[in-house]
């Protein structure tokens, strides 16, 4: 495996905003990586400065083991529409789509005429009357048919029904089955996409949070429901991440697995053992962050006063 | 005898080639021009109305001697707001495609180039019609102007280029500079202009030098404005591309 994105110690400050905060990660060659995190936390930032639309106040970035600044090996090999992208006056969604085919070396056209009758893309339309939902299927047109080595896709389904959402998916692995790629989802909708990523990497604050792959992810806690007392049994010393009552009744999530004695322990004790939703538990470790960042600046209050 | 070992085929794909460098400036041009009213459409459309209001008003006066007017410059100053529209709006998208921001500087100063000669082209056109049909046949002149045609159409076509393509990047710094640092910097800077045309207008006022001024112009002729405007053109181009090369989209 090779790394084709490799940011270290990448800080943007806008005046007095630090919107990237000494992010250093890598991403494979090939791979879907989940680029996670609340509104402002950096992720539309961050896919600017790696495809040098934006730039790093300090810190470095290697894009093909190079610097994409102003480099047009590296940024044709590249594709990134942002959720708010900006389009010529008077455009049709036709005009923009023939704009791509002149740029984009991999483009397939067949492949962007499906994609626009699958969605249901008005080609002759201008964009400015375009709905939101429209509006964002231009640009998940534009990031499939590019076929570019490294795809970004800037929280893609905005305004998309339900019945795009599904399609944008299927079709997004379909094509990634066939033409293997780099692709990297920005998303808070972070279920709707657990099946699709490999990775994720999650951001808050500008601060790299968690990088991990999906699966170790969902290995990473539990959640044990049933009677109170016996479920604070089973769970022993375990870092607790969430925990929900109702009478008698608890559901703890906890940090860790069970082994495969507990396991049957906590079946016998008629305690219902169950893997957290990936969501669930991005919310759980990154408000874990925060307590731990709050409890950490009352320590060096207290130690100051 | 051994067997044959297969060479099992990459899985991956090989990098698909790098387009070049002009290839890719080309596609700038391409964009520009795929919508066509731009720097096309709307230049012709705003000429002819000139042209046609122009010969109606003469039409109207009736007078014996020649009657000379600048309706022409009409469609020239629309190529402010043709650079403002290719900064404002085409520069995002560019970035989109990931056109470089040298690229989307070169490409659009073709694209401007092409559609300011086509423009200049047309406009002494019609200077020739003018000429040939002793103003439309009403003694009537709009391109055919005496002091402009002094040394012929080619320089006169080329005084109309070269004013063009100023008009065109300064409004193409104008929203750069937008870009960059939102109102209040373009507000200065159209201040800092101003006080510069104005300043210069007072010291030939106060000095009693309009005189020369009149003298510099009657002798430079046509083709010495035009030396003088592809100055400015350069220096507005260089500001342009000088505050791009730090825009984000």
């Amino acid at each position: 495996m090779t790394a084709v994105i490799d940011v270290a110690h990448l800080t943007k400050t806008f005046k007095d905003v630090t919107a990237v905060d000494d992010l250093t990660l890598q991403v494979e060659e090939n791979s879907i990586t989940g680029l996670l995190g609340r509104n402002g936390s950096g992720k539309t930032t961050t896919m600017s400065i790696l495809t040098a639309q934006d730039f790093p106040t300090t810190g470095t970035v290697r894009v093909f083991g190079e610097d994409p600044l102003e480099n047009a090996r590296v940024l044709s090999r590249l594709c990134f529409v942002r959720e708010s992208q900006k389009y010529p006056d008077d455009f049709t969604a036709g005009h923009a789509l023939r704009a791509a085919a002149m740029f984009f070396p991999r483009w397939d056209e067949a492949f962007a005429r499906t994609l626009v009758a699958d969605l249901r893309l008005p080609l002759t339309t201008r964009i400015k009357k375009l709905s939101r939902g429209q509006l964002s299927a231009v640009g998940v047109v534009i990031g499939l048919a590019s076929r570019a080595e490294i795809t970004f896709f800037d929280e893609p389904y905005l305004g998309l029904d339900a019945v795009a959402r599904s399609l944008f998916y299927e079709r997004l692995l379909q094509d990634y089955a066939d033409h293997p790629r780099t692709i990297i989802l920005s998303s808070h909708l972070i279920d709707e996409i657990a099946d699709l990523i490999e990775n994720v990497l999650l951001i808050d604050d500008g601060r790299l949070l968690l990088h991990e792959s999906t699966d170790a992810l969902r290995g990473r806690a539990v959640t044990l429901t049933g009677d109170a007392e016996t479920v604070s049994h089973v769970i022993g010393t375990r870092e607790i991440l969430h925990r929900e009552s109702l009478g008698r009744v608890a559901s703890v999530t906890v940090m860790g697995t069970l082994t495969a004695a507990e396991a049957d322990e906590a079946h016998r004790l008629g305690l219902e053992h169950s893997p957290v939703p990936l969501q669930q538990l991005i919310v759980r470790l990154s408000q874990r962050d925060q307590r731990s960042a709050r409890s950490a600046t009352q320590t060096t209050e207290k130690a100051a006063s | 005898m051994t067997a044959a070992v297969d060479s099992t085929p990459a899985v991956s794909q090989a990098p698909a080639p790098v387009p070049s460098a002009a290839s890719r400036i080309w596609g700038v041009v391409r964009i520009q021009y795929l919508n066509r009213y731009t720097f096309v459409g709307i230049p012709l459309i705003i000429l002819a109305a000139a042209v046609v209001v122009s010969i109606a008003i003469y039409a109207m006066i009736g007078a014996d001697s020649p009657m000379y007017g600048g309706a022409v410059q009409a469609p020239l100053w629309y190529f402010v707001g043709a650079g403002v529209q290719a900064m404002g709006l085409t520069f995002p998208f560019a970035q989109a495609l990931t056109a470089t921001r040298r690229e989307f500087f070169l490409g659009t100063a073709l694209a401007a180039l092409l559609a300011a000669s086509g423009l200049s082209l047309v406009v002494v056109l019609l200077g020739y019609l003018e000429q040939a049909t002793n103003g439309y046949g009403i003694n009537g002149y709009i391109s055919r102007l005496p002091w402009l045609w002094e040394q012929g159409g080619a320089v006169a076509g080329l005084l109309y280029l070269s004013f063009t393509l100023l008009v065109f990047f300064v409004g193409f710094w104008m929203a750069t500079l937008y870009r960059r640092g939102g109102a209040l910097v373009v507000t200065l800077a159209a201040i800092g202009l101003g006080v510069l045309v104005v300043g210069t207008l007072f010291v030939i006022t106060r000095f009693e030098l309009w005189g020369d001024v009149v003298r510099v112009f009657a002798e430079a002729g046509p083709l010495g404005v035009t030396g003088v405007l592809c100055v400015l053109v350069a220096l507005a181009a260089l500001a342009g591309w000088l505050t791009l090369r730090r825009s984000t989209p």
